[in-house]
């Protein structure tokens, strides 16, 4: 009997192991270097057109960044449908919900920062970018998890960044622009060609 | 406590090294050989052996492609590699089942 009780722990411990293994297997690959590469292009092109028209004021830049930012995730949500249809597979994957599920409250926190500057004082606008850098790298650090791997490290690269920011002397609101434009803009398009050049096709979930 | 169920193992799967893989598998359309090998910290040699046992069971394909002029190899399961699979779990199921079952009549004496 104590045998057969035996078996069963080591037929639910297989169980856990399967659960597992299956779960890292469904690791979410869609469509990342044509999100990356969209988001990258738009916040370049953001932050130059921002610079050629000057939001200066700090509810100007706060309203400007957040419209920017509904963009790139409509963009991204556009992309990973449209490769969903490609490979005739559901766009409501279980990787998909794990990812969305992962950026939802840091992306959820940055979005509060953002409406929270807007309402109080809007002075304060020049502490919203490295705010959101960090916010955003660990939106990324958590999917990460879900993810191929570099995202982890990505997502470390803007909390560095971010935190650096944060201990540096806040810059003046055309030089943030820059400085958006850098970090959301430059290091997704880079990151986005370093994907398309190393991702391997079979964009499986 | 009937030990049917465990008698009944299908003993390809039920196996430390080709178990992982078969989870794997389970969950993605396919996955390549590196990416396996990465995941479950596999040496060349060893999963490559443990595939090909597989592939002669007729649960796994493997495809040999090239990706920017490299060689890629992928491997999926097979209809009857999903259909062993999943009546491996089952019987996993069945065991743990039964063994609940056994303990809360003991129990009760």
């Amino acid at each position: 009997m104590q045998s057969l009780f035996m078996q069963t722990d080591w037929a639910s411990e297989n169980l856990q192991v399967i659960r597992t293994l299956m779960e890292r297997g469904a690791v979410y690959r869609r469509a990342l270097a044509p999100v990356m590469g969209s988001i990258g292009l738009t916040g370049l092109a953001s932050a130059a057109l921002a610079v050629i028209f000057g939001f200066d004021t700090g509810a100007a830049f706060t309203c400007y960044w957040m419209a920017v930012a509904v963009v790139c995730l409509a963009e991204a949500l556009l992309l990973v449908r449209r490769q969903a249809l490609k490979d005739h597979e559901p766009f409501w994957s279980p990787p998909t919900r794990r990812v969305t599920q992962a950026l939802g409250p840091a992306f959820f926190c940055g979005m509060m920062a953002g409406l929270a500057v807007l309402r109080v004082d809007s002075a304060a606008a020049r502490l919203l970018p490295p705010v959101w850098m960090v916010l955003y790298g660990c939106a990324l650090h958590s999917a990460g998890f879900f993810m191929t791997r570099g995202f982890k490290l990505f997502g470390w690269g803007f909390i560095v960044a971010g935190c650096s920011w944060v201990l540096a002397s806040p810059l003046s609101l055309p030089v943030a622009h820059c400085a958006m434009g850098f970090f959301f803009g430059g290091a997704h398009a880079a990151y986005g060609l370093y994907l398309h050049f190393t991702e391997k096709p079979g964009n499986a979930t | 406590m009937n030990p049917k169920p465990f008698l009944q193992l299908d003993r390809v799967i039920h196996e430390k090294g080709r178990l992982p893989i078969m989870s794997l598998l389970a969950a993605a359309p396919e996955l390549s050989f590196t990416d396996l090998r990465d995941t479950l910290n596999m040496t060349d040699g060893n999963l490559s052996m443990h595939i090909k046992t597989l592939q002669e069971a007729g649960f796994v394909s493997v495809t040999k492609s090239f990706h920017r002029h490299r060689p890629l190899t992928t491997c999926a399961l097979t209809p009857a590699g999903r259909r062993a699979f999943s009546d491996y779990i089952d019987l996993l199921e069945q065991i743990v089942r039964q063994a609940k079952e056994t303990k809360q009549s003991l129990q009760k004496k």
